[in-house]
C-alpha cells in the first residue's frame, strides 16, 4: 500500500482571486475547449524541446520548499525541487510510462527484482553510483528512525542487497508490481550515501545541501531567495544538455502575487495549480499555458460509516446530483476533465490501451436530476441532514462544498456546513476525532506514480490509509489485490480497470472533476513537461528558449 | 538619570519578553493541529516514524517541560530549530531580519516626510492644498495595505512596469526598487492618520495666545513656524508617528505575503500555521523587542524635544 498525499495544505495558496478585478473576471469561453472528456485530447505531456542557451529561470512554487531530502517530499514544492536534480532507479516518462532510469530492472521471479546500475551513471561531484548507495538510499526510506513518509511502500519488502559490482537485488516477500511504480518516484531517489553519512540530520536542509546526480545541480539554498539550480556540464547521460545555466524555485504563496509576476516576467515558469484567474494568463501575450494530463483527482471523501452517506444509493444520487461543469468552470477556470472513473485518465501509465478502452466504455459523471431524486427517494432519506467539512478560507473549497450542498438540498437531504480554519483543514485527514460527526469533505488527491491503483487502493482497501468510511468490498479487494501481484501490464490494467468501474458505481468517495496539469511559461520559454510526472521525474532537461 | 531610564527599559523589555514568549508559547500549544502532521502534509505516518519524530522535537514532553526546554537554550542563545526547515531559527531569522527591517525603515520615512509635510502644509496654507490634502487623505486613510498592494501592482508593475511586482533585490539599488510599492502599500493609510494629526496639532498651535503675540511682535513667519508652532505642535506628531510606526512591523506581514517578500512577517504567518513552534517564538520576540525600542525612542524624543519633559516619565 502506498501512502498518499493531499493538497488541502496547498490549497490555501489557491484561496485568493483577491481583490485583482481584472484577474478576477472569467472569460465566457475559457472553459469549452477543455471541459472534453476524452482521455488525452487536447492535452500535450511535452512542449517543444528547446534550443537556444538561457542564463536564468525563476520557477515558482505556491510556498517554499522545505525539504530536498527525498525521504521528506510529500507536496508539490519538494516534488518539484527534487525531480529538477535528482534521479531515480526507474524513470516515469511524461506519458506514465516506467524505463529505466538510474537502473535497469529485470523480474527472474515473482518475488524477485534485480537492478541493474546504468554505465556511468555519477554522482555531480564525478563519484560513480554504486550499489551501496543503492541500499543506502532505499534502507534510508524504509528505516522508520529517519521518519521518512514513505515507509509502507516497501512492506512487502523482505530484504535489499548488493549483489554484483553495478547490481541490487530486492527480495520480496509477496509478489509487488506496484513497486515499480514507487522505484521511480520519491522513494527511488538515489542520493550518495558518503554525503549524507557526512551531512547527518543536515542532509536535505539548508545547512547540509544534497548530493545527487541529475542534469541539474544543487548551488544554493538560502532562505528568502529560494533553491537554486544549476546545469551540470558533466551529466552522465550524453543525451540530455541542459541549456538553462540556472533555476530558482521560488516560493510565492500569493496567487495574485504569483499573477503579476507571470505577467512581469519576474517568474518565468511554473506548474501553479487551481488558479481560478488562468483564463487572464491565457489571454496575456507574456505567457504561454499548457494544459497537460493529470494525475489528480478532485473527489469528496466520504468519511462516516452511519447516516444517509453510508447508503450507497444515497451516495449515487448525491453524484448524480453534482453540477461538476460548473465545478470545472468556477473552480478551475476550465482546466479541468468532467471524470468518469475516480482515476484521473493521467494515471493510465502502462497498459494504456486497455485502461482507455474500458474507461471510454463507462458513463460520464453527468449531471441528471431526475435520476438522482428517484435514487433518493427509493432510499428513504428525504428531510435526513448530512454534515461537510469545509473551509470558508479556502475559496475552492469553498466553492466546491457549495456545489455538494446544493446537490444535497436538490436530493431532499439538509445540510450543515462545518467550517474550520485553512490550516486546520488537514486535521480531517489527519485525525479521527476532527471527522467525528463530520459525512464527508472535499480533497484534491494523487498518487505516486502514473497508476489509477495507486490512490484507489489508499481508500477501497480496507486499512487503507484514507479509507475514512471503512469501506470494504470482497470483489474489490480481490481484484486490487490480484493486481498488485500481476507482472502482465495489461493483465494488471484489466484488473484495475474493472476495480475503478466498480468505485464508479460503489463511490467510496465521489469523483469530482479531474484537474488537468497546468503548466505555464514566459514567452520565449519552452521545453518543460507539461503533464503531472514533473513531479517524479526530470521536467526541464529539454527546457530552453525558442529560436 | 539617563542610567535608571535605560536600565529601566531594559528590565521592561526583558520582562516584556518573557512574557510574551510564554503567552505566545501557551496559545500555540493550546491550538489545534500538530507540526508532524503539517510536515507530513497530513499522510499517516507508520506509529515508529511518528515516535522518531516527536522525540526529536520533544513534543511528547508536557508543556511547561517543553516551554522550559525552550526557555533554557534560548537563554544560552539557541533559540532552536525550524521543525519545517530544519533549519536555525537564529539563521531563519537573520536571513529576513534585513527585508522586513528595510521595509518597515522605508515605509517609516514615507510617512514621516510624506504624512508630517502634507500635514504642515495644510494646516499652513489653508485653500486649495489644504483640501487635496484632506481630500486624499480621506480617501487613503480608508484604504488597507492589502488593497493598496493590489491596486499598486496592478497599475506600476503590470500595467506600466515602472517596479518588479514581487521578490527581493539583489543589489542596494534593486532592493530599493522591490521594496518602494511594498513600503508605499504599507506607509499609505498610516500616512493620513499622520497628516491629519499633524494638521490638527500645527493647526491648534497656530492659534495659541503665544503665537498671535509673536505674530504681533513682528517675528519672521519662517521662524515663528520653527521655533514657535512646529516645536510645541511636535509632541502630538512624535506619539501619533510612534505608535503607527510601530504597528507598522505587524502590518508588514500583510504586505509582505502580498509582494511574495521573504520578510519576518510573512515567515512568522506561515510558522504559526504549520506549528513551527520555536520559529513562531523566535521572530515574535524580534518584533516584541522592536516594539518597545521604537517606545523608547519615542520617549527619548519626548525629552528632546520637550525639556519639560523628564526622561521616562511621560509626555503631558
Amino acid at each position: 500500500m502506498s501512502p498518499r498525499r493531499r493538497t488541502s495544505a496547498a490549497a490555501a495558496s489557491l484561496a485568493a482571486c483577491a481583490l485583482l478585478a481584472a484577474a478576477c473576471g472569467r472569460s465566457v469561453n475559457a472553459s469549452t475547449a477543455s471541459s472534453q472528456v476524452s482521455p488525452t485530447k487536447g492535452l500535450v505531456t511535452t512542449t517543444t524541446a528547446g534550443t537556444k542557451p538561457v542564463s536564468s529561470v525563476t520557477w515558482a512554487v505556491y510556498r517554499p520548499v522545505n525539504s530536498l531530502d527525498p525521504i521528506f517530499a510529500f507536496d508539490y514544492p519538494e516534488n518539484t525541487a527534487i525531480s529538477l536534480m535528482c534521479e531515480s532507479l526507474l524513470l516515469q516518462q511524461p506519458d506514465g510510462a516506467i524505463v529505466p532510469g538510474l537502473a535497469t530492472v529485470a523480474t527472474p521471479g515473482p518475488t524477485s527484482m534485480v537492478l541493474t546500475l546504468r554505465r556511468g551513471a555519477k554522482f555531480w561531484d564525478g563519484d560513480p553510483v554504486t550499489p551501496a548507495d543503492v541500499v543506502y538510499s532505499l534502507d534510508r526510506q524504509m528505516d522508520p528512525s529517519y521518519g521518512g513518509f514513505y515507509g509502507q511502500v516497501f512492506n512487502r519488502v523482505k530484504s535489499i542487497a548488493a549483489t554484483g559490482s553495478n547490481q541490487v537485488t530486492i527480495t520480496l516477500s509477496k509478489p509487488d508490481y506496484w513497486l515499480e511504480g514507487e522505484l521511480s518516484s520519491m522513494p527511488g531517489i538515489i542520493i550518495q550515501k558518503s554525503y549524507a553519512l557526512k551531512e547527518g540530520k543536515n542532509y536535505g536542509t539548508p545547512a547540509g545541501g544534497i548530493m545527487c546526480t541529475g542534469p541539474y545541480e544543487f548551488k544554493s539554498w538560502t532562505a528568502g531567495a529560494g533553491v537554486t539550480a544549476v546545469a551540470n556540464p558533466h551529466y552522465w547521460n550524453p543525451a540530455v544538455k541542459p541549456l538553462v545555466k540556472q533555476i530558482i524555485i521560488k516560493g510565492v504563496p500569493s496567487a495574485a502575487s504569483f499573477t503579476s509576476g507571470m505577467l512581469t516576467h519576474a517568474i518565468q515558469g511554473s506548474y501553479y495549480f487551481g488558479l481560478s484567474n488562468l483564463s487572464e494568463l491565457e489571454h496575456s501575450s507574456a505567457v504561454k499555458v499548457y494544459q497537460g494530463p493529470g494525475e489528480s483527482t478532485d473527489a469528496f471523501i466520504i468519511s462516516t460509516t452511519t447516516g444517509p452517506l453510508a447508503n450507497v444509493k444515497v451516495r449515487q444520487a448525491l453524484s448524480l446530483a453534482l453540477d461538476r461543469q460548473a465545478i470545472i468552470s468556477q473552480v478551475y477556470d476550465g482546466a479541468a476533465l468532467m471524470p468518469r472513473w475516480l482515476a484521473n485518465p493521467g494515471t493510465f501509465g502502462y497498459g494504456q490501451s486497455v485502461f482507455t478502452a474500458a474507461y471510454d466504455r463507462s458513463p460520464v459523471l453527468n449531471q441528471d436530476l431526475a435520476e438522482a431524486r428517484k435514487l433518493a427517494r427509493q432510499a428513504g432519506v428525504n428531510g435526513q441532514t448530512i454534515t461537510i467539512g469545509t473551509s470558508s478560507e479556502l475559496s475552492s473549497i469553498a466553492a466546491e462544498t457549495g456545489a455538494y450542498q446544493q446537490a444535497a438540498e436538490a436530493i431532499g437531504l439538509k445540510v450543515v456546513l462545518k467550517s474550520v480554519s485553512a490550516s486546520d483543514y488537514i486535521n480531517f485527514f489527519t485525525s479521527a476525532q476532527a471527522r467525528q460527526g463530520i459525512d464527508g469533505f472535499i480533497t484534491v488527491n494523487y498518487g505516486d506514480y502514473a497508476d489509477p491503483a495507486a490512490l484507489l487502493a489508499t481508500l477501497a482497501l480496507p486499512g487503507g490509509d484514507q479509507n475514512y468510511d471503512n469501506f470494504s468490498n470482497p470483489q474489490m479487494t480481490a481484484l486490487l489485490d490480484q493486481a498488485e501481484g500481476t507482472a502482465s501490464p495489461d493483465q494488471r490494467a484489466a484488473l484495475v480497470a474493472k476495480a475503478e468501474e466498480l468505485a464508479a458505481k460503489l463511490l467510496p468517495w465521489i469523483p469530482d472533476v479531474q484537474p488537468t496539469n497546468v503548466l505555464m511559461l514566459s514567452k520565449g520559454l519552452t521545453g518543460a513537461v507539461a503533464s503531472f510526472s514533473y513531479m517524479f521525474a526530470p521536467w526541464a532537461d529539454a527546457l530552453g528558449g525558442t529560436s | 538619570m539617563r542610567w535608571r531610564f535605560l536600565v529601566r527599559r531594559l528590565a521592561m523589555l526583558l520582562v516584556s519578553l518573557l512574557v510574551a514568549s510564554f503567552v505566545i508559547f501557551g496559545a500555540l500549544y493550546l491550538a489545534p493541529g500538530n507540526p508532524i502532521s503539517a510536515l507530513s502534509g497530513g499522510r499517516a505516518l507508520p506509529p515508529a516514524s511518528l515516535r522518531v519524530l516527536e522525540q526529536r522535537y520533544h513534543l511528547n514532553q508536557p508543556f511547561l517541560a517543553q516551554y522550559w526546554y525552550w526557555l533554557e537554550n534560548a537563554l544560552h542563545g539557541n533559540f532552536g530549530i525550524s521543525i519545517t526547515l530544519q533549519e536555525n531559527v537564529s539563521s531563519v531569522i537573520a536571513a529576513r531580519m534585513w527585508t522586513t527591517g528595510g521595509l518597515v525603515l522605508y515605509a517609516s520615512l514615507i510617512i514621516v516626510v510624506v504624512g508630517i509635510g502634507s500635514g504642515v502644509l495644510a494646516a499652513l496654507r489653508p485653500g486649495l492644498a489644504d483640501t487635496s490634502v484632506l481630500v486624499s487623505t480621506a480617501i487613503t486613510a480608508a484604504v488597507p495595505s492589502f488593497v493598496a498592494a493590489i491596486v499598486l501592482i496592478l497599475v506600476f508593475s503590470v500595467k506600466l512596469g515602472w517596479f518588479p511586482a514581487l521578490g527581493n533585490g539583489t543589489s542596494l539599488w534593486s532592493n530599493v526598487q522591490h521594496l518602494t510599492l511594498p513600503a508605499v502599500a504599507l506607509a499609505v493609510s498610516s500616512l493620513a492618520i499622520v497628516a491629519r494629526v499633524t494638521r490638527a496639532a500645527v493647526r491648534e498651535e497656530a492659534d495659541r495666545e503665544h503665537v498671535q503675540t509673536a505674530i504681533s511682535r513682528g517675528i519672521p513667519a519662517r521662524q515663528l513656524i520653527r521655533r514657535h508652532i512646529l516645536r510645541n505642535a511636535a509632541i502630538p506628531i512624535t506619539t501619533v508617528s510612534g505608535i503607527t510606526i510601530a504597528s507598522l512591523i505587524a502590518v508588514a506581514a500583510v504586505v509582505e505575503t502580498a509582494f511574495s517578500l521573504n520578510g519576518l512577517g510573512a515567515y512568522l504567518v506561515q510558522a504559526a500555521e504549520s506549528k513551527d513552534l520555536a520559529v513562531v517564538q523566535g521572530i515574535s520576540l524580534v518584533l516584541v523587542t522592536a516594539f518597545v525600542v521604537i517606545n523608547a525612542i519615542v520617549d527619548v524624543l519626548y525629552a528632546v524635544l520637550d525639556p519639560r519633559v523628564a526622561l521616562g516619565s511621560r509626555a503631558q
